[in-house]
This record gives structure tokens, C-alpha cells and sequence, in this order.
């Protein structure tokens, strides 16, 4: 060996002994990344707003009580416009570039899809936050051991509101029913398992008499809602949502069209949606996206306060989702005590905690292990007021009637 | 009369994949990898529909449909049950059977909207394109709907190339940029491509030559749209699905604003404009969400400032200079 030999490997393993820990050393104490690919702009950037609203509450909370030992969360937030190449592109930035821990996924429907193939192949942890699709942890051949949603599920929804629709059905006679639903695959799915589960839940008496396909964001409803009140059903269901239902009840009141039809609608107890009506009609049915009185528990109800002072609006669905995920995630790296993401993977399947959305023991929610998605959160059906709640005679959904139609739901698809 | 022959084009042409490669070993940044790979990318969708516009005249607002279509077919084609993780015929198949299938598309669609003259060809196209949005949406078994092709599909090893492995991906993209810049560019040096401007200059002068202006307006749709199909099954193996965004008619605006931005005058000036879109679009989206405000304020810039894009401006500027330094050297 020659001098300048013996100098190289002096000096590697200099390196070794005293920089390679200083090096692990920085990236263990380092802030935890946590990317968020989400729409800020545009028709939904309400989204992406009350999404990233809600994740800053939970984790500026978690920081000042002094992270992870010591390691704060950073959040990097970025939009993607809406559009899936997009989403992909700024999450492959996010995996590559600013090598994030985890992929906190805040985007819609399609945008979804194109993040779960990113981070299946680079192997990164994920919460999937907002869509609700079911396909999208339902199905074995499109979710990853690595991804996690918390999010709710078409399907779970799809049951709790037949139950719900059926039940009503059954006690006032309503016999005739319409529909009314946005005419893209969320609106056309949600209302044909809505009719299929109802018709199973409700009994031969019930038959659709019309469907109203709307085009997505269409501004006048006055042609579907002549032909509601020329077919004259007794009750009417709509997956509108959104701007496109605050049009179409503000229309639909100018024709007197509640007095006379029971209108049921998913998306309608969300307070951005209900405070953008002129007059929300009482009586109408509607599904719990968000309100503080369901569950009516401390928490919820803090929660909202909180939000409402801070941002000087209320929470939205998206705003609970988002809330229980970043509080799932929070927990598992300090269980786990680390924030790997194989270690924090293991930790969050089958982790049940304390939710404000929580129906479970304790008003507990449960990241279900076995297909990585989250149940017991609080599905519940319920009539509008005019005021504060807003939406009262609640009724919540049974989980294990979920659970059930749920799993014949995915052996009829080929799932399990 | 400075002209460019094919060895010439060639050899630039290997000298920037040259280029490229030493880049993505001198610079080890995933962000400035995928920005090259998207310009890539976006540089065969705009240089093909630059075909129609610069040299051709023919402004199409429904470019995306081919787009579209070259990613939706090789996706479908990767999903079936015919390919395998070991088919590795599959991904070099599956890139010609997107071209043939977009060609096929871009042959039908072409021959039905170059039958229309100045914006009712414009609106032809686009009313073709939101057909095939439409049909997207509405096949859900086969397309996925508004969700897209989910669940991914395999890239399989072909040729020692494993499009898996980043630097491949890049470099893969790099060449097929390369092959099909230089192929456009030996159409648009060609007689065929000097008939194309005689066709965009004056039409009726052309038909009066006895040339058949509608068979060359159909050529050149048929091989823009071929082409910007391959920009669709890039695009589809960088994020392994298809999305109906991309027969939407926005995207058809992409490739518009990528001319506008580099020039359509100069051959390699959509190239430039791909290139300042998306490193617009990657910075400005990673420190604001007021992408959308920054992209007009650059499109006025040049439109109204430099009242052309930054390739014309250039190739300008050179051109001024040599005619200043020839007159006074005479």
C-alpha cells in the first residue's frame, strides 16, 4: 500500500466513523415531510382549502408540542389543478425531489388514481384523504400495501342512505321515485347502487319513474325539474353536489317543488354548500357530509369552533377526512417511533382511535386492516331546518349492515 | 441559400441526445429529470400540431383527440390479458398499434374536417374531440369512465430498455423526441413541406397549379395526429394509466400556448415554448397557486411585448444582425 492508498482509506473511514452518523444523525432530527398534492384553484379549490386548513390545525398542534422528538412536520402544499397528469407530476416531484415521508394525498376522483400509481411504484406511504371512490381500496388490483384511505366510500354511503331512503319510503307511501344526479360516473354509479339497494331494502313497491342526468356544472335545471313536476313521483334522489346542487334547489323552490315531492340528497348537509342556498327549504332530506351536531359529541362540536375562528368559515366533509387522517398518521409515527413508512404502515393497519367523526366504542373510528380503509365514521341521514343545526331527527347508520352489504357488494365485482 | 440536409439534422440531432444524457449524469435532480421528460413530451405534441398551424395554416383546436387516443390505446393495450410482465414485445407493439390506431382516427377525422375552411376547420376538430371525450365518458367498462385506466399495467423489459428505471424512462423519451423531430423537420424541408406553405400562403394559387390542396391538408393531419399520439403514449407510460382529461378540450389549449410561447415561424421554436411552459408550470405551481395568473401575464408579455414567440424573436434578432454585418461588409 503507498502513501497516497493509505491516505484515501484513512480518510473513507474517517468519514465513516464520523460523518455517516452525522449524516443519519440530521435526517432522523430533520423536519417530517409530508407532501400534499390538492386543488387550489378553479371550481373545487374549496377542496384543496378546507382540506389543507383542517391538516395545518392538527400538525401545528403536533409541532408545538414538540413533534416527533423533536422533529417537527413540514407540510408542502401544492396544486395540481385538477388534472391527473398533473397530480402525478407533483408527486413524483414530492417522492423524488423533496423526498418526502409521506404522500398526503388531498385530490378528487381521476387525480386519485394517478397518485396511487406513482406511489405504488416508488413504494412511499399514502393517504388517500378525499376521493370517494370505492374502487380505489376496494379493489385488490388498484390498492397497495402502502396506501391508506380515509376517505369515506361511495358504498358505504350508498347503503346507509337506501336504509335510510327505505325506511322513509316505507312510512309516508312513497312509491314513485326520480332521480336527479350529475351525468359522470360518481353521479351515474352513486344513484344506480342507491335505486339497486333500495329496491332490496324497500320491497317490490318501489319504481323508478324517470332519471335527470344534469350535465357537471350545468347552470339552469329548469327542463329536469318540468319533467319532475310533469311525472309527479312522490319522492326524488339526487348525488348533485356542490354549486350544481345549491343551483338546482334554488330553482327548484321557485317552482314550489318540495311542497309536494320529498327530495333526498346526499351532498346537501355540508355547511359551504347549505350557506350558498338563498333559503334552505325544511324538510328536506339530506345525508351528514359535515355538521357539528352529528356526532353530537364535545369534540365535533370544539372542532368546528376551532376551525370557524381560525379561518372564519366552517369545516367542510373534506376538512373531517383530512382531520382523521393527519391524526392516524401523527399517531402511528409516535407509536411506531419513527417515520418510516414501512414502520408507520404496520402501525396504522387496524389502529382504532378517538374520532370527532367517530361512531364506534368510545366514538372511535377503525383503519380496517385487511383492505387499509376506514370505517365507523359517522354516516347519517337526517330533515333540513332553517336554523342552526340545520339538519335535525338524525338517523345513524349501522355499521354492521354497512359492513355487510358492502362485502356481497364486493363479491358481486369479482373483490374478494 | 442556406439549407439543411438530413445527415446535418441527424448529427444535431445526436448531439443534443448527446447533450441530454450528459445532463441527466451532470445533474442528479429528479425535479430537472421529469421537466425534460415532459418537454420532451409536450415538444411532439406541439411541433405536430405546428404542422397544421406554421406551416400549414391550419389552426386545430382539437389536437388532444389524437393525444388522447395513442395513450388510451397503448394503455388498454398494456392492461389486456395479452401482455405480461415478461411480454417484451409488448411496450415496441403497443407504441405502433397507438400510431396506427391514432392514424386510422386522424385519417376518418381528417378527411371530414379539411373539407372546412378557416374557423369552421378549427371547430370541426374540436367538435371531434369532444365526441371522443364523450365516448371516453360514457364506455366505463372499458375506459374506467371520468376515472381514467386505473390500476396501472406493466412495463415489460424490451431491448436491455427497462422503462421502470427513471433513466431509461428519460432517455427513451429523449430518442423518440429526437426521431420525431427529425422526421417532422425532414417533411417540413422536403417539396412536400414547401407546398405546405404555398398551401398556407395563398391556396388558390396552389389549386390553380394543379395541386391537390385537400390531399396535402389530409397528409399532414393524418401524420400530425400519428405523431402527437406517440405524445399520448409517453405521457401514458410516465404516469401508467390514461385520463379523460386529456381529450378534453383544455388540453388541445396546451400545445397552442407552447406556440405561442416559443414561436411557430422557427422549426424548433414550439420545442422552446414546451420547455418555458413546463418549467413554468413546475416552479411557479411549487411556490404559488396562482399558476393560471402567471401563465397570462407571460403569454401577454410575449404576445404584446415581444408581439411573437421567443424562437421567432431570436431567429429574428440573428437574422437582423447578419443582414446589418453583410451590408457592411459590402
Amino acid at each position: 500500500m503507498n502513501r497516497r492508498q493509505f491516505v484515501a482509506g484513512a480518510a473513507a473511514v474517517g468519514t465513516a466513523i464520523t460523518g455517516f452518523p452525522a449524516i443519519a444523525n440530521a435526517q432522523a432530527s430533520g423536519p417530517i415531510k409530508l407532501g400534499i398534492p390538492t386543488i387550489l384553484s378553479g371550481r373545487v379549490a374549496q377542496l384543496g382549502i378546507s382540506s389543507t386548513n383542517a391538516v395545518q390545525m392538527v400538525v401545528d398542534a403536533f409541532n408545538a408540542n414538540g413533534g416527533l422528538d423533536g422533529r417537527p412536520v413540514d407540510l408542502l402544499i401544492r396544486d395540481t389543478k385538477a388534472k391527473p397528469d398533473e397530480a402525478a407530476r407533483v408527486t413524483r416531484d414530492f417522492v423524488n425531489s423533496d423526498q418526502v415521508d409521506v404522500v398526503f394525498n388531498c385530490e378528487a376522483s381521476s387525480a386519485s388514481f394517478a397518485v396511487q400509481e406513482v406511489v405504488r411504484e416508488a413504494g412511499t406511504l399514502c393517504l388517500h384523504n378525499v376521493s370517494e371512490t370505492s374502487s380505489l381500496s376496494a379493489d385488490p388490483a388498484i390498492r397497495s400495501p402502502n396506501s391508506f384511505r380515509f376517505a369515506r366510500q361511495g358504498i358505504h354511503d350508498a347503503v346507509g342512505s337506501a336504509r335510510y331512503a327505505a325506511g322513509i319510503a316505507k312510512e309516508k307511501g312513497l312509491k314513485k321515485w326520480m332521480s336527479v344526479s350529475p351525468d359522470y360516473a360518481y353521479g351515474r354509479d352513486n344513484t344506480d347502487l342507491f335505486f339497486k339497494l333500495l329496491n332490496q331494502f324497500g320491497g317490490d313497491d318501489i319504481e323508478v319513474v324517470g332519471n335527470g342526468w344534469p350535465k357537471l356544472f350545468q347552470p339552469d335545471y329548469t327542463e329536469v325539474i318540468t319533467q319532475i313536476l310533469q311525472r309527479r313521483p312522490d319522492a326524488v334522489y339526487s348525488a348533485l353536489w356542490g354549486g350544481d346542487l345549491v343551483s338546482f334547489i334554488d330553482q327548484a323552490n321557485l317552482y314550489g317543488m318540495f311542497g309536494s315531492i320529498e327530495f333526498f340528497t346526499i351532498n346537501l348537509a355540508d355547511y359551504t354548500t347549505m350557506s350558498a342556498l338563498r333559503d334552505l327549504p325544511e324538510g328536506l332530506h339530506s345525508g351528514t357530509r359535515y355538521i357539528s351536531s352529528f356526532p353530537d359529541i364535545e369534540a365535533n362540536r370544539s372542532f368546528d369552533t376551532a376551525y370557524v375562528e381560525r379561518f372564519d368559515d366552517h369545516p367542510t366533509n373534506w376538512s373531517w377526512e383530512c382531520k382523521v387522517g393527519i391524526e392516524f398518521l401523527l399517531a402511528a409515527m409516535t407509536e411506531a417511533g419513527t417515520a418510516d413508512g414501512a414502520q408507520v404502515a404496520d402501525a396504522l393497519r387496524g389502529m382504532t382511535r378517538p374520532s370527532i367523526i367517530g361512531v364506534g366504542p368510545d366514538n372511535s373510528v377503525t383503519m380496517r386492516g385487511d383492505d387499509q380503509t376506514l370505517i365507523n365514521y359517522a354516516v347519517g341521514w337526517g330533515t333540513t331546518v332553517a336554523e342552526e343545526p340545520f339538519v335535525t331527527n338524525i338517523q345513524a347508520a349501522d355499521w354492521a349492515d354497512i359492513v355487510e352489504h358492502e362485502t356481497a357488494w364486493k363479491q358481486e365485482l369479482g373483490y374478494i | 441559400m442556406r439549407r439543411s440536409g438530413p445527415i446535418r439534422d441527424m448529427i444535431f440531432g445526436l448531439g443534443v441526445f448527446v447533450l441530454l444524457a450528459l445532463l441527466y449524469v451532470l445533474v442528479d435532480d429528479a425535479f430537472v429529470h421529469d421537466i425534460i421528460i415532459k418537454t420532451c413530451i409536450f415538444s411532439i405534441f406541439a411541433l405536430s400540431l405546428n404542422l397544421l398551424i406554421g406551416y400549414l395554416g391550419l389552426v386545430a383546436f382539437g389536437h388532444a383527440a389524437f393525444f388522447a387516443a395513442g395513450a388510451y390505446v397503448f394503455g388498454l393495450f398494456m392492461q389486456s390479458e395479452y401482455v405480461g410482465p415478461d411480454s417484451a414485445w409488448a411496450i415496441p407493439f403497443g407504441v405502433l398499434l397507438a400510431m396506427v390506431g391514432s392514424a386510422v382516427l386522424a385519417a376518418a377525422i381528417g378527411a371530414i374536417c379539411i373539407r372546412a375552411k378557416a374557423i369552421y376547420f378549427s371547430f370541426l376538430t374540436l367538435a371531434f374531440q369532444m365526441i371522443l371525450y364523450s365516448a371516453i365518458l360514457a364506455a366505463v367498462p372499458i375506459t374506467g369512465g371520468d376515472q381514467g385506466l386505473m390500476g396501472g399495467f406493466p412495463k415489460p423489459v424490451f431491448l436491455g430498455i427497462d422503462l421502470a428505471e427513471a433513466s431509461h424512462m428519460y432517455m427513451f423519451c429523449a430518442a423518440l423526441a429526437i426521431i420525431a423531430a427529425l422526421i417532422m423537420r425532414q417533411v417540413v424541408e422536403s417539396p412536400f413541406g414547401y407546398v405546405l406553405r404555398m398551401l398556407r400562403d395563398n391556396p388558390d394559387r396552389a389549386a390553380f397549379l394543379g395541386l391537390k390542396v385537400k390531399l396535402y391538408q389530409w397528409i399532414t393531419f393524418v401524420l400530425a395526429g400519428t405523431l402527437a399520439s406517440l405524445a399520448g403514449v409517453l405521457q401514458s407510460l410516465l404516469d401508467i394509466g390514461a385520463f379523460p382529461e386529456w381529450a378534453f378540450w383544455a388540453k388541445s389549449a396546451e400545445p397552442l400556448f407552447m406556440i405561442l410561447l416559443g414561436g411557430m415561424q422557427t422549426f424548433l421554436g414550439p420545442v422552446l415554448g414546451a420547455f418555458i411552459f413546463e418549467v413554468l408550470n413546475a416552479v411557479v405551481t411549487a411556490h404559488t397557486r396562482y399558476y393560471g395568473l402567471v401563465l397570462g401575464a407571460v403569454i401577454l408579455f410575449f404576445a404584446l411585448g415581444l408581439r411573437r414567440g421567443l424562437g421567432d424573436y431570436i431567429w429574428q434578432l440573428v437574422s437582423d444582425r447578419r443582414e446589418a454585418s453583410g451590408r457592411a461588409d459590402a
